[in-house]
């Protein structure tokens, strides 16, 4: 190396001599209109040739003149630019005197035409290349539906004649190319006559030597014009797509595939899916790919006021596309599919959904749950089945719209149809305080249920020419229908009492329907830069009609009277609120306060054409709701927030209805129609830190609820000849409950970017009132959860996981402080995923739950170990083999463990357990060759 | 090197002296896209990538003002307080402290900059970056401007520039400078970023110039700003993290 550059030095040395080129240089010379006008102050630069770097820049004066003194004696590219002239360029070797005079240097006016209408008008960028201009002809408006030959006759300099011939600078255009290839042979008119104005990006014309001197090579110095029509890169459209099949053993078996079409303006995409190994719906991955830009949305459901904030959000409750989201319990068979377009050009947004899912649920589930009175205790041992078909076919359509920059236009509109078939057997077996059996119940249940809902609302945003002054109306639609039948059956054997069974048959026909129309007023005045009033208004009305007619099967279908209901319920909200809100670098705080009307209107009777059997319900509630909200964000990476408001939540249709459901006879269901809302004070405050040096996080927060009207369900326990031990829950208000929760989670780097730790608990405090045979049960709940994990990257190549947690439930009541208990979950998770061959990845994971509550000596350990191997092939990665094998041990079943109130439960569910399976995929874009350390979707 | 930049010095400072005149503020809408952003990282794959485009699409874009206050020879840039998005459901980030001052006539920059959120005053003389010179033109708010470009291998930014030929002053939005005119358009990475001038507003300037009195910022060289940044690009390039949170774009 060192050789070679000594024998580098030395040979330049030499040139250098041998040339006797002095080492610095002053370059002058002046710069002049080629129709020799001046051009005064010019801008002359010098380049390095090989890369046009700018080495140097100097100012002509008045008279062009310029000069560069002592600059390095190398050879240049000289470049002149004036404003209205074409830049020019011109190679200047390496000077072999000290003064290097360039001599007068002519410049090119731009022509006018050019300038004017190309640069100044359509604002399209000039470029120079060579001999050749060319500009982006899609600045220049033609009407929809235009032929590239009638946007020719808009561009300066080209002339187009009646049969189409082209002449561009006077001379005639013989070649058409489209992206630099010929089109539809030799005839320059094929293209533009066909081809659509709107497709094309750029145009560019040049001189190009003619047939002739192309052959021999000789410049025969008659140059003709040739044209090039560069087509605009929304035109180059793209797709994507993926599919994938698999089976396995026990009869397992998967399939899924989507494929989208794209361009800058437009999506399309399809999707479908169908497997029985329990996923019940789209990943977010394909959800995303599926929506395309719809995937976030501005929520924007027109209630403004409180709690009415703008913000994106990601699927959602109401989302029309079904997410993975099974719970653990039984198998499932689930088939799905949909369509989904979008449009988008910044000013007007529209897309259109539809999607179809179906799911059916096998369920064979076993439950203990023992019941506390005030001085005895039953259990009931419940052994289930259910078999549950659901499908829903869902359209979503939205519409945005951009007025101008000060009114905006939104219209969505949604419907669903839904199908639910469940079959649902169930034993039950309850023993008393001395663990004898007292009775045992089967019940036999088929529902039917057919339901339709529709969605529309309408937003129109206008600001005014004030700046900060603004206008928001919204309106919405909500309707629904549904109907069903149930078909119950229950059989009730008795031990010890003179009644040894007792059967029930009924039927219960459904009907009902919903209404709701609802409006919302927001009107924002800015007091200050910094300070906003802003005022709302909210009205809604909604009503539903329900019918429920029950009668005996055994007694030709007649009807039971005091289990039948007609109900019409109207409830009219509305409310109006101000606040004041404060918004200045990083702080912005809101204070408000809004007076909320409820007005509840129930009339009740038999039947529908039936009398009252209760004068009509009317009950009004005024309330006032203040809020505060403040949220701040230091300069060192700290956010602090903390906010109040009075939350008021009406009770639920079905807590209202003054009639008992008697579904399963040992437990009734009974509604108040004197139930009032629930009112609650609730608070909250949240840190968040981050550090970017240390790439560490950590996050505080609490939550309290006070609750002024909880509404609780009292629970009346009796023995009933017929029945055995009878529960009745009934709603009712109560006040004194509250529930304190705090939350902490962090991570950071051990070692960076290779080893990082993170902790997340929880804590839950909750008092909790409600009756029991008429006596006060105060229920406290503590709840503690923490979970800590370590993550490793030793290489990119090798990503490790491992992370355990410990949930802790205490549960005390006050009726009976010996049952007091402790449940407890433990689970410790590991797991790897190495990149061991260039396209062959390992993946697996092991989980291993304990479940425990020692009052009842339960103990029970599940380990679940899942592992693949996968395969990418093929030169475009495109192709994917995966062996997989889950549950290797073949030990998973689904535990859950809970307590409230005055009773424990503990639920255990077969469901889908060992099985191994092979899937081969191929995928348009081709599989990514690495592993993600982040899922950047 | 150095000589070079004493000679440019000394052409800014003869060129300051022609354009005597031209004193005023210029307003630059600034336009960030964020799926445009996280095309240009390369080290996250392709697939991600093109997801992120494919999903976020016109959602990802968002708009703000900045000023540049220009004198013949000493000019800031800075954030504007006016908003450009309409702010009828506003809610006010922190400013991030930015604030780019350039004596061309001294050779000199005081630029404060923040980093994760610790505030520096980058105190150097001024090295231009080696810009390409296209042959291409266009206008940018009333100015015939010139193409240039130049690839920041550091931040991983493509960056082109459009300078006006008849504004010679050789200051730009952000921290581009060093062409033979104003910079008023610069495009980031294929409209990562798009730093637009829209209002050119030509008036005596007063105080706009000074830099606050009230700053708490550590004193850097441009080499340790730059060692500052490399350690953070490398870190996000390790964790496969997007590098452009927590610095200036």
């Amino acid at each position: 190396m060192n050789k070679h550059a000594w024998l580098l030095a030395l040979l330049f040395l030499c040139t250098a001599l041998s040339a006797q080129n002095p080492s610095r240089v002053t370059i002058k010379g002046a710069v002049i209109d080629t129709s020799g006008d001046e051009t005064p102050l010019p801008t002359v630069m010098l380049l390095n040739p090989s890369d046009s770097t700018l080495v140097n820049f100097t100012r002509g004066d008045n008279n062009g003149a310029f000069s560069f003194k002592n600059v390095k004696n190398v050879p240049y590219l000289l470049k002149v630019s004036y404003v209205g002239y074409l830049p020019l360029q011109q190679h200047l070797p390496a000077s072999a005197t000290e003064t290097n005079d360039v001599g007068t240097i002519r410049i090119k006016p731009i022509t006018n035409e050019l300038m004017e209408v190309v640069v100044r008008a359509a604002k399209a960028t000039l470029s120079i290349r060579g001999d050749t201009i060319e500009y982006d002809a899609s600045s220049f408006k033609v009407p929809p539906g235009s032929t590239v030959e009638d946007m020719l006759r808009r561009l300066p300099g080209i002339n187009v004649d009646a049969d189409g011939n082209i002449s561009a600078q006077g001379k005639d255009v013989k070649r058409v190319y489209v992206d630099g290839k010929t089109f539809f042979g030799d005839d320059p008119k094929a293209a533009t006559k066909n081809l659509g104005a709107e497709t094309i990006s750029k145009v560019q014309v040049y001189n190009e030597a003619s047939e002739q001197s192309k052959l021999t090579g000789v410049d025969d110095g008659k140059d003709q014009k040739a044209m090039n029509l560069e087509l605009k890169e929304e035109y180059k459209k793209g797709a994507f797509g993926k599919i994938t099949g698999a089976v396995g053993t026990e009869e397992r078996w998967a399939s899924r595939g989507n494929y989208n079409r794209f361009n800058t303006k437009e999506q399309f995409s399809i999707i479908a899916y169908a497997n029985n190994i329990n996923q019940t719906g789209v990943n977010w991955e394909d959800y995303g790919e599926f929506k395309g830009q719809n995937t976030f949305n501005d929520y924007d459901n027109g209630d403004f006021g409180f709690g009415g904030n703008r913000n994106y959000y990601f699927g959602g409750e109401d989302s029309d596309v079904p997410f993975n989201n099974f719970d653990g319990r039984g198998f499932t068979e689930n088939f799905g599919g949909g369509a989904n377009y979008n449009f988008d050009n910044k000013k007007t947004k529209f897309n259109s959904s539809y999607f179809y899912n179906q799911t059916e649920l096998t369920l064979d589930q076993s439950a203990f749950r023992q019941t506390f009175l005030q001085d005895s205790t039953f259990s009931n041992t419940d052994t289930s089945s259910r078999l549950d078909f659901r499908s829903n076919h869902s359209i979503s359509s939205r519409f945005e719209q951009e007025i101008d920059s000060n009114n905006v236009l939104i219209i969505k509109a949604n419907t669903r149809f839904s199908h639910n078939d469940a079959r649902y057997n169930q034993a039950q077996y309850f023993t008393d305080n001395n663990d004898l059996p007292s009775n045992s119940l089967d019940i036999n249940n088929d529902n039917l249920f057919d339901s339709w809902r529709l969605s529309g609302s309408g937003i129109f945003r206008h600001r005014f020419k004030k700046k900060g002054r603004s206008v928001a109306v919204s309106a919405g639609y909500n309707g629904s229908k549904s109907d069903g039948t149930e078909n119950l059956f229950s059989l009730n054997r008795f031990f010890r009492a003179t009644t040894i069974t007792e059967q029930i048959r009924q039927l219960n026909v459904n009907d009902n329907t919903g209404q709701q129309l609802k409006s919302s007023l927001l009107f924002t005045e800015p007091l200050s830069k910094k300070w906003f009033w802003e005022t709302f208004y909210n009205f809604a009305r909604s009503n539903n009609k329900v019918n429920r007619q029950v009668v005996d099967p055994e007694l030709n279908n007649e009807r039971i009277n005091d289990l039948s209901v007609f109900y019409d319920n109207t409830v009219l909200y509305n409310r109006l609120g101000s606040s004041i809100r404060y918004s200045n670098n990083g702080l912005n705080a809101t204070a408000g306060l809004a007076a909320q009307n409820l007005q509840l209107d129930g009339a009740y009777s038999i039947d529908r054409d039936m009398p009252l059997l209760t004068d009509p319900i009317q009950r009004s509630f005024l309330n006032y709701t203040p809020n505060f909200d403040i949220n701040y964000e230091t300069p060192f990476n700290l956010w602090l927030g903390a906010n109040y408001n009075y939350e008021i939540n009406e009770p639920q249709l079905s807590d209202l209805q003054p009639i008992h459901n008697v579904n399963n006879p040992a437990y009734r269901i009974e509604g108040n129609p004197n139930l009032g809302p629930q009112r609650s004070h609730s608070m909250g405050l949240n840190l968040n830190y981050w550090n970017p040096a240390s790439l560490s996080n950590v996050g505080i927060g609490a939550g309290l609820n006070l609750y002024d009207d909880q509404i609780v369900y009292n629970q009346t326990i009796e023995v009933i000849d017929s029945i055995g031990v009878r529960t009745t829950t009934r709603p009712d208000n109560v006040s004194g409950g509250n529930n304190f929760n705090l939350y902490l989670w962090s991570n950071f780097p051990i070692v960076k970017t290779k080893l990082t730790m993170n902790i997340n608990g929880d804590a839950n405090l909750g008092k909790s009132l409600s009756q029991v045979n008429s006596i006060e049960n105060e229920t406290f709940n503590k709840g503690f959860n923490i979970r800590v994990g370590f993550n490793a990257t030793p290489t990119q190549k090798l990503i490790f996981g491992l992370n355990a947690g410990l949930r802790l439930n205490n549960i005390s009541y006050s009726i009976q402080e010996e049952q007091n208990q402790q449940i407890k979950n433990y689970n410790v998770d590991a797991s790897v995923k190495w990149q061991f061959l260039s396209k062959s990845f390992f993946e697996s994971n092991f989980n291993y739950a304990v479940y425990r509550n020692d009052r009842f000596n339960f103990n029970q350990d599940i380990p679940t170990w899942n592992a693949s191997v996968r395969r990418i092939l093929g030169k475009q990665n495109r192709l994917e083999m995966r062996f997989a094998a889950f549950d290797i041990f073949n030990r998973r079943v689904s535990i859950t463990q809970n307590a409230t109130q005055n009773y424990v439960i503990r639920n255990i569910a077969g469901t889908l357990a060992r099985y191994f399976m092979l899937s081969a995929s191929y995928n348009m874009r081709g599989y990514e060759n690495k592993i993600n350390k982040n899922q950047w979707w | 090197m150095k000589q070079r930049i004493i000679v440019i010095a000394l052409l800014l400072a003869s060129a300051g002296v022609q354009a005597q005149e031209i004193e005023g503020t210029i307003r630059y809408l600034v336009t960030h896209n964020w799926s445009k952003k996280m095309a240009a990282v390369d080290y996250i794959s392709k697939q991600q990538r093109e997801r992120i485009a494919y999903m976020w699409g016109n959602r990802s874009e968002w708009k703000m003002f900045a000023n540049m206050y220009i004198t013949p020879t000493v000019t800031k840039y800075e954030d504007s307080e006016e908003k450009a998005e309409p702010d009828d459901e506003g809610y006010s980030w922190r400013k991030e402290v930015f604030m780019v001052k350039h004596d061309y006539a001294a050779n000199t920059m005081q630029d404060v900059v923040q980093i994760f959120g610790k505030t520096y005053i980058v105190e150097d003389s001024l090295r231009a970056p080696e810009w390409k010179i296209l042959n291409d033109l266009k206008e940018v708010a009333g100015h015939i401007c010139m193409k240039a470009s130049w690839t920041d291998t550091l931040k991983q930014q493509k960056v082109i520039a459009w300078f006006a030929m008849d504004i010679p002053i050789s200051a730009g939005p952000e921290r581009f400078y060093g062409l033979p005119g104003l910079i008023l358009e610069v495009d980031v990475n294929d409209g990562g970023m798009l730093v637009s001038a829209d209002k050119i507003d030509l008036k005596k300037i007063t105080t706009e110039l000074d830099l606050p009195k009230k700053l708490k910022a550590k004193k850097i060289s441009e080499a340790e700003y730059l060692a500052l940044l490399k350690k953070h690009m490398d870190q996000k390039k390790e964790e496969e993290e997007p590098p452009f949170w927590g610095i200036r774009y």
